[in-house]
C-alpha cells in the first residue's frame, strides 16, 4: 500500500484504511447521507464499530506499553543499583536516630473504619549493619521523625561480611596501636592502610587461588591414584611398590600445603591486623579488620561526578567480580562467565547438527508427504517444553551417558560422579537439543532463500550438486544460518528451567576454564544468569536486601537477550529484502 | 572449481556428500525425535507389574515353623520351630549353622547345630514376627509370651561376608498367671526398652500386659512398671490372628465368626471396636509398613485391606477401604514389605498373590508347591519372600520397582490411608521411612490447566485484537517496529518475568487488588473516551498522521488510567470492599488470598504468550487474500464490518492455531509459575490461590528423586505428558496453519 495515499486521504480512520474504500464510500454517504432512519442505524452501527475498533487499538497499545513497562521497570531497578544514595540521619521523636539511604516511601492504608485522612506515610530505610540490628532494612513512620540532616562525615562501608556498615570513623589502630582518631584524620588516613590491606588481601587470594589450589588439585589427584592402583589388579610387589611411591609423593604435598596453609594463615593475619573503629549514629562502636572493607565512600560528601565515578566503578565490580556473602554481594562474574561458555558450547554443538539437517530437509530429501511431516514434527519440537528436554538430558546425558563413562573412564573417583551428574557439557548439550529445531527452521529458510538461478548457474558451469552447496549455496544462505544460530543462542542464555534439573549451581567454586589440565573441565558444575536470577531471588534468606541486584542481573541478562534478539531480526530482515521476489 | 581434481573424484565426493549428509541429517531427525522413545522407555517399567520366580526349595529341619525372618542379603533365615528354637538356616543349601534358644534365660552365642539342646515339641502355641520389626515373638504353653530381637551382624573376613545371627535376651511376659495355655498372641517390644503383649487365655478372654521402662534422667537407672488389662472377645467366634502395631497403641484382631475387632491400647484398653467382615471366617491378619493398614485374610480367599477412618462425629472407624480379587484357598499367611506398602498373601492349597494396597493393584498371582505352609515373611529389602511348610522352606525371588502406580492411582480419587475419603494428593515425599507415597497427577493436571486458563484468559484478547488491529487498522509503515518489539516480548526469559512476578508484581497485586479489578473497566473507558477524543480533533490535523496513530495516544491514555486505578485502588475497595479486600473475599466467597496466585501468574504467563498468540493471529490476518477485503468494501460493507465479517471469519482457523499454540505454551512454562506461586499441589478454582503444574513440580523434584525410582519414572511421566499434549496441540495447529494457507492460495 502507498502511503502517500492513505496520508492525503483525509476522510476518517475507517475510510482511510484502504484507498479502494475511499471511492465507493464516499459515494455512498452522497447516496444515502439523507436517509433518517436507516442513516441513523448506519451510523449508530458505524459508531459501534469504531468504538471497538479502538478497544482493538487498546489492546494492542496495551500489549505496547507491558513491553515498554517491563524494559523501563528493569532498567530503572537495575540501574539504580549503582548509584549511591545519601546517607539521611533521621532523628526520631523519641531521641534516637537512625543512619541510613532512604528507599521508598509508601503510604499505608488506613486501618478499616477509620478516616481516609488518617493514612501515613513510611518510609523504608536501608540502615544496614546487620551485624548489630540483624536487618538490613528498617521502616519508619513519617510522623515518629523529628527532623533529618545529612552528616558530611557518615561513611558507608562495602564489607566482606554482614554487608554494608553505616557509621562515623572514630579510630584507626595499626596492628593494635590507635594511629588517628576522629572521623577526619582517620578518613584520610584510613586511605592509606586499605590500599595496603587490599594488597595483601590480593596476596592471599592469589595464594589461596594460585599455590594452595594447586596443591589441593595434587593431592585430590593422587589419592585417586592411590585408588586407581587399587581398583587395577596388579601383582602384590608392583602394586606395593608403586602405592609406596604414590604416598611417599602425597606426604610430600602435605607437608607442602602444610606450609602454604602457615603461610597463608600469618598472611592473612597481617591482613587483618589493622582495624577500624567505628560508631554508628546510636553509639555503638565496632571494630573491624580494614582488610575486609571492600570500599568506603562518604556519600553526601561526594559531587555528581564522584558518585558518576562510583557508580562505574560498582557496576564493574558487578560485572567483573566474584560474588560475596553466598551471592547477594559483589559481583556476578562466574555467572556471565557460565552462561557465556554454555551458550559457546552449545553453539558448537547445534551449529552442524542443525545445519546438517536443513541441508537434508531442504537439498537432499525427496520433496514429499514424509519430508512434510518430518517438517512439522520437527517445527513442534520447538514447541515442546523445556523442562521436558531437561529431564531427557537429566535420564539421557547425566545419567545414561554421565554414570557410563563414569565406569568406564574415572571408576577411581566413583561413588563420587565425575560425568554422572549435572555439568556445563551436559547443559550444553540439552540445550543444543532444545535450540536445534529453531537452527533447522532458520537455516533451511535460508537454503529456500537463495535463488534458483544462482544454483543452476552453478550446476550449468558443470559443478556438481555439492560444490554448489559448498560453494554457492551455503555462503548465500550464511545470513540465514547465522540467524538461526542467534536466536538459538539468545533462547539457550534465557533458558533455566532444563539447566536447573542438568548442571546449574549456586555457587560453583571453580570456573569450567582453568589453568589446570585438561584445561577445559566439561564436566564442572557452573552457575547461570538466569539461575542466579531465580536462587538469589528465590532462595536466599535475606530476599529483600538482594532484590536490587537480582534487577540488575535480570537487566544484563534481558540486555544481553534483546541485542542478540535484534541483531538476528535485522539480519533476517537484511537477507529477507536481499532475495525478495528472487526467491524460488 | 575442482582444477586438480579428476571428474571421478568429484563425482565421488558429490557421492559421498549425499550419502554424509542424508545419513546425518536422518540421524539427526531421528535422534532428536529419540527424545520421546527415550522418555517412553524410562516411563514403560512403571507399567510392567512385578516379576515373582521360584528357586529350588531347602530343606527345614525341626518341628513346624511358626515364624520366619530373613537377613538383609538373603543368606540366612532364622526360623522359629514350636520347641522353642530359633534355626539359622544358610538359605543356599538348607545347612543349620547356628541354633539360639528362645526360651534360655540368659543367652550365649550361637550354638553349633550339633551341641542344640533337644527338647520336647510344642512348648510354643504360636509363634509370630511382630509388625514391622526384627523379632520374633512367641506364645507358650505355661502362659508367657517372649520377644526377642534378632540381629544378623555382618563381619568380612577378607572379601567374604560372614553373617553371624545373634538373640537378645527375651523379654518375657506373663499373660496367664494361671499358667495355661496361650491361643493367638500379639506382641511389640519397643525401642525404650517398654513391650507390650496380648494373648487369647484358655478361657477365650483377651489379656494385655503393658511393660513401660522408664529412666530416671538423673541416675539412669531404670524403672520398670507392669501393667495388665482383662478384655473380653465379644460374639460366638474364636481370635483366629492378633496384630498390635509398632508403636504398640492398636490391637487388631480377626475372628472365625467374621469380625474384625480393634482394641486402642492408648491408656486402658476397653472392649474392642467390632465391624464384621462378612460371613467367612477370618484366618489371617498382617500390617502394611507404618501400621495403619490391616490387611484381612479370610477363609473363602478374600484379601481386604482396613484402616481407620475418621467419621463425621471426630470417632474413627475402623473401615474395609478395599478389596482385593480373591484367592481360591483360605488364606493362611499375610507377610508385609518393609519398603513398601506391598503384602505377599498365602493361601492353604499353595495360592499366592502379590499386591500393592495404595495402588489397589494385584501385582501378581501363581503356585507354590507348598501346601500348608506354616509362616511366610518377605525379605527386609523386599526382593524375595520365605515361606516354610511341609518340611522345606521356599525362597520366592521378588522384583517389584514400580509397586504403586497404576492409572487409577495416577489419575483417580485414592483413600490414603488417614484421609477420610478417597482423594487426589500429590506428596511424593516425607521424613519418615513408612510414608505412603501420594502419586496423583491429577492436582497437577488441575494446576496446569488452572495456569494456562488465567494466562489465556488475559492473552486470548490481547493477542488477538491486538493482532487484529495491527494487520487490519495500522498503516503498515508501523509494523516496522511493532514486529521487532512483539518478538522481543517472545524473547524475555522466563526467570525475568517470573522473578518479577513473584518479588515486584506480586506484592504490588497483593495492595492493590481493587485497583486490579477496576482496570477491566476504567481502561476501556479511557480508552473509547480517548478515541472519541481523537475523532472530536479536526480532519486536518488527523490527517497528517498515519491510520492507527490513535494507538500510540493509547500508550500514553493506558499509562495515565493504570496509574488513576492504583491511586483509586484504596478508595475503590473502602467504598466496595469495605476497606479490606482479603477479608472481603474470605467473608462473602470464603475463598483465601494467596500473595503468590493464580491472578499473578496468569498477568505473567499471559505476557509470555501473548506475543506467540499475537504472531501467529497476525500472520493469519495478514495474508487474508486482499480481493476478499475490497470486494467486502465495495459491496459497501464499513471497514469494522469488512473485518468481523470477512477478515476473521476467514483467518479464523489461524487464530485458533494461534490460541492453541498459546495454549501449549502456557501448558509447559515452568519458570514463571515455579516463581510467581506457591507451588502447593492444591485443586481449587479460586484465582487467588496458588497451584502446581506438571511442569514446576518436574523441576522441583526431579533433583531429588533417586535415579530409576517409582517418583524418578513417575516424573518423566510426567515430562511425558506434557510432551505429547504440547506435540499435538502443536502439530493440529501446523495442520490447521497449512490448510489454511492452501486455502488462500485458493482464494
Amino acid at each position: 500500500m502507498n502511503p502517500s495515499v492513505s496520508q492525503a486521504s483525509a476522510e476518517s480512520v475507517v475510510d482511510r484504511a484502504r484507498p479502494a474504500a475511499l471511492s465507493t464510500r464516499r459515494t455512498r454517504e452522497k447516496a444515502t447521507g439523507a436517509t433518517g432512519f436507516f442513516g441513523d442505524h448506519r451510523r449508530r452501527s458505524e459508531l459501534v464499530g469504531q468504538s471497538l475498533t479502538w478497544l482493538c487499538g487498546g489492546a494492542l497499545a496495551f500489549n505496547v506499553l507491558l513491553v515498554l513497562g517491563i524494559m523501563i521497570l528493569l532498567a530503572w531497578n537495575g540501574l539504580g543499583y549503582f548509584w549511591q544514595r545519601d546517607l539521611v540521619e533521621i532523628a526520631m521523636k523519641d531521641g534516637t536516630k537512625v543512619l541510613g539511604e532512604v528507599w521508598e516511601i509508601e503510604q499505608v492504608p488506613a486501618e478499616p473504619g477509620q478516616a481516609a485522612d488518617t493514612a501515613i506515610d513510611r518510609v523504608r530505610v536501608k540502615t544496614a549493619n546487620r551485624d548489630i540490628g540483624g536487618l538490613d532494612f528498617a521502616w519508619i513512620d513519617e510522623s515518629a521523625i523529628a527532623g533529618r540532616r545529612l552528616p558530611a562525615q557518615a561513611v558507608l562501608l562495602e564489607r566482606q561480611e554482614w554487608g554494608n556498615f553505616h557509621g562515623f570513623m572514630t579510630e584507626l589502630r595499626e596492628g593494635g596501636k590507635v594511629v588517628a582518631r576522629g572521623p577526619e584524620p582517620v578518613w584520610e588516613r584510613f586511605e592509606i592502610l586499605h590500599e595496603r590491606a587490599m594488597e595483601r588481601r590480593e596476596r592471599v587470594e592469589e595464594l589461596e587461588k594460585g599455590a594452595i589450589g594447586d596443591v589441593n588439585y595434587e593431592i585430590e589427584q593422587l589419592r585417586l591414584d592411590r585408588r586407581k592402583l587399587e581398583i587395577q589388579e596388579l601383582p602384590a610387589a608392583e602394586l606395593q611398590r608403586r602405592a609406596a611411591e604414590i604416598d611417599r609423593r602425597l606426604e610430600e604435598r602435605q607437608a607442602e600445603y602444610q606450609q602454604l596453609a602457615d603461610r597463608l594463615f600469618k598472611m592473612r593475619e597481617e591482613m587483618l591486623a589493622d582495624t577500624l573503629v567505628m560508631q554508628t549514629v546510636a553509639g555503638e562502636t565496632q571494630e573491624m579488620p580494614v582488610g575486609n572493607v571492600v570500599r568506603a565512600v562518604r556519600p553526601n560528601d561526594m559531587g555528581w561526578l564522584d558518585k558518576a565515578g562510583l557508580y562505574f566503578s560498582r557496576g564493574w565490580e558487578f560485572i567483573a567480580a566474584d560474588p560475596r556473602e553466598s551471592n547477594t554481594e559483589g559481583g556476578i562474574f562466574p555467572a556471565i562467565f557460565g552462561t557465556v561458555m554454555m551458550v559457546f558450547i552449545m553453539s558448537f554443538a547445534v551449529a552442524p547438527l542443525g545445519v546438517l539437517a536443513a541441508l537434508y530437509l531442504r537439498e537432499y530429501a525427496k520433496q514429499g508427504l514424509v519430508v512434510r511431516l518430518v517438517r512439522i514434527a520437527v517445527n513442534n519440537l520447538a514447541g515442546v517444553p523445556s523442562i521436558v528436554f531437561g529431564v531427557f538430558g537429566l535420564g539421557f546425558f547425566v545419567y545414561l551417558i554421565g554414570g557410563s563413562l563414569d565406569q568406564l573412564l574415572y571408576p577411581e573417583a566413583l561413588p563420587t560422579p565425575t560425568f554422572g551428574t549435572g555439568g556445563i557439557l551436559w547443559a550444553s548439550l540439552t540445550l543444543a537439543l532444545l535450540t536445534v529445531p529453531v537452527v533447522i527452521v532458520a537455516a533451511e529458510e535460508g537454503l529456500a532463500a537463495v535463488p534458483r538461478i544462482v544454483r543452476e548457474g552453478s550446476l550449468a558451469l558443470g559443478a556438481t550438486k555439492f560444490e554448489t552447496i559448498r560453494r554457492v549455496v551455503i555462503p548465500a544462505a550464511a545470513p540465514g544460518i547465522l540467524t538461526g544460530m542467534i536466536l538459538a543462542m539468545a533462547r539457550a542464555a534465557g533458558e533455566v528451567a532444563p539447566l536447573m534439573i542438568v548442571g546449574m549451581v549456586k555457587l560453583a567454586p571453580t570456573l569450567p576454564i582453568d589453568a589446570r589440565p585438561p584445561f577445559v573441565h566439561l564436566e564442572r558444575k557452573f552457575m547461570h544468569l538466569g539461575f542466579h536470577i531465580f536462587d538469589v531471588g528465590f532462595q536466599s534468606p535475606n530476599i529483600e536486601a538482594t532484590t536490587p541486584l537480582v534487577f540488575a542481573t535480570a537487566l544484563l541478562l534481558i540486555v544481553v537477550v534483546t541485542v542478540m534478539n535484534l541483531v538476528a531480526i535485522s539480519l533476517r530482515n537484511h537477507l529477507r529484502r536481499k532475495y525478495a521476489g528472487s526467491a524460488i | 572449481m575442482g582444477s586438480g581434481e579428476t571428474p571421478r573424484r568429484r563425482l565421488l565426493a558429490d557421492r559421498l556428500a549425499r550419502w554424509i549428509v542424508s545419513a546425518g541429517g536422518l540421524a539427526i531427525i531421528f535422534s532428536v525425535l529419540g527424545i520421546l522413545v527415550f522418555i517412553l522407555l524410562e516411563v514403560w517399567p512403571l507399567t510392567t507389574g512385578a516379576r515373582v520366580g521360584l528357586s529350588q526349595p531347602v530343606p527345614l529341619a525341626g518341628p513346624r515353623a511358626g515364624a520366619l525372618l530373613a537377613d538383609e542379603h538373603r543368606t540366612h533365615v532364622a526360623a522359629l520351630g514350636e520347641d522353642g528354637l530359633v534355626r539359622v538356616v544358610r538359605t543356599r543349601d538348607g545347612a543349620v549353622t547356628t541354633t539360639l534358644d528362645l526360651l534360655a534365660q540368659a543367652q550365649q552365642p550361637g550354638q553349633p547345630p550339633g551341641e542344640a539342646p533337644v527338647r520336647e515339641p510344642q512348648l510354643l502355641t504360636d509363634m509370630d514376627v511382630p509388625a514391622g520389626s526384627q523379632a520374633l515373638a512367641a506364645a507358650t504353653r505355661d502362659g508367657r509370651v517372649l520377644i526377642a530381637p534378632i540381629r544378623f551382624e555382618i563381619t568380612f573376613e577378607g572379601q567374604n561376608r560372614v553373617v553371624a545371627p545373634a538373640i537378645d535376651t527375651p523379654v518375657s511376659l506373663v499373660l496367664d498367671p494361671a499358667g495355661r495355655p496361650l491361643r493367638a498372641f500379639a506382641a511389640q517390644l519397643g525401642d525404650d526398652g517398654g513391650a507390650t503383649a496380648a494373648a487369647v487365655l484358655a478361657d477365650g478372654s483377651l489379656a494385655i500386659v503393658r511393660r513401660t521402662a522408664e529412666e530416671n534422667l538423673m541416675t539412669g537407672e531404670v524403672t520398670e512398671s507392669l501393667e495388665r488389662f482383662q478384655s473380653r472377645v465379644p460374639g460366638a467366634g474364636e481370635v483366629a490372628d492378633l496384630v498390635m502395631d509398632r508403636d504398640r497403641r492398636n490391637l487388631y484382631g480377626g475372628t472365625t465368626d467374621g469380625k474384625v475387632l480393634w482394641w486402642s491400647l492408648e491408656g486402658e484398653p476397653g472392649d474392642p471396636q467390632v465391624t464384621s467382615a462378612g460371613p467367612s471366617p477370618v484366618t489371617a491378619a498382617g500390617l502394611l509398613i507404618g501400621g495403619r493398614s490391616l490387611v484381612v485374610g479370610q477363609e473363602d480367599g478374600s484379601v481386604s485391606v482396613w484402616f481407620q477412618v475418621r467419621q463425621p462425629d471426630e470417632t474413627y472407624r475402623l473401615t474395609r477401604v478395599r478389596d482385593f480379587p480373591a484367592l481360591t484357598g483360605p488364606v493362611r499367611a499375610i507377610a508385609a514389605s518393609q519398603r513398601d506398602r506391598s503384602f505377599l498373601v498365602y493361601a492353604a492349597n499353595g495360592r499366592m498373590g502379590l499386591y500393592h494396597s495404595t495402588a489397589h493393584r494385584t501385582l501378581w498371582t501363581g503356585e507354590v508347591p507348598v501346601e500348608g505352609g506354616t509362616s511366610l515373611a518377605y525379605t527386609p529389602k523386599a526382593d524375595g519372600a520365605y515361606l516354610a511348610g511341609g518340611g522345606k522352606l521356599e525362597e520366592i525371588r521378588i522384583h517389584n520397582p514400580h509397586p504403586e502406580v497404576t492409572w487409577k492411582s495416577l489419575f483417580g480419587k485414592t483413600w490414603y490411608e488417614g484421609a477420610d475419603k478417597p482423594e487426589y494428593v500429590w506428596q511424593s515425599s516425607s521424613g519418615t521411612d513408612d510414608f505412603e507415597p501420594k502419586l496423583s497427577l491429577t492436582p497437577l493436571l488441575a494446576g496446569t490447566l488452572k495456569g494456562t486458563f488465567y494466562s489465556l484468559l488475559l492473552a486470548i484478547p490481547l493477542g488477538v485484537f491486538g493482532a487484529m488491529y495491527a494487520s487490519q487498522f495500522m498503516h503498515p509503515a508501523y509494523k516496522r517496529y511493532l514486529k521487532p518489539l512483539i518478538e522481543i516480548m517472545a524473547s524475555l526469559p522466563s526467570v525475568v518475568l517470573g522473578f518479577l512476578a513473584g518479588l515486584w508484581l506480586a506484592p504490588r497485586v497483593e495492595q492493590a487488588m481493587p485497583g486490579l479489578i477496576l482496570m477491566l473497566i476504567v481502561l476501556p473507558l479511557f480508552v473509547l473516551a480517548a478515541g472519541f477524543l481523537w475523532r472530536s480533533l479536526p480532519r486536518t490535523f488527523r490527517g497528517r498522521f498515519r491510520v492507527g496513530t490513535e494507538a500510540i495516544l493509547f500508550i500514553f491514555v493506558l499509562a495515565f488510567g493504570i496509574w488513576v486505578c492504583f491511586q483509586l485502588s484504596e478508595p475503590f475497595e473502602r467504598l466496595v470492599f469495605g476497606g479490606n479486600f482479603q477479608g472481603w473475599l474470605l467473608d462473602a466467597t470464603g475463598l483465601n488470598y494467596d500473595q503468590r496466585n493464580a491472578v499473578v501468574v496468569g498477568l505473567a504467563m499471559g505476557f509470555a504468550v501473548i506475543p506467540i498468540i499475537f504472531a501467529i493471529a497476525e500472520d493469519a490476518f495478514s495474508n487474508v487474500p486482499p480481493n476478499l477485503v475490497a470486494g467486502s468494501l465495495a459491496l459497501g460493507a464499513d471497514r469494522w464490518q469488512t473485518v468481523t465479517r470477512v477478515v476473521l471469519p476467514t483467518a479464523s482457523p489461524g487464530i485458533f492455531s494461534a490460541i492453541m499454540v498459546g495454549f501449549g505454551r502456557a501448558v509447559g512454562e515452568t519458570m514463571i509459575v515455579l516463581m510467581a506461586t506457591g507451588n502447593t499441589p492444591i485443586m481449587e478454582w479460586n484465582p487467588f490461590n496458588g497451584f502446581r503444574t506438571l511442569s514446576a513440580n518436574i523441576a522441583v523434584e526431579i533433583p531429588e528423586a533417586p535415579q530409576g525410582g517409582t517418583l524418578y519414572r513417575t516424573l518423566f511421566l510426567a515430562a511425558l505428558l506434557l510432551f505429547i499434549a504440547t506435540f499435538i496441540i502443536n502439530t493440529v495447529a501446523e495442520l490447521v496453519r497449512q490448510r489454511l494457507r492452501e486455502r488462500y492460495s485458493q482464494l
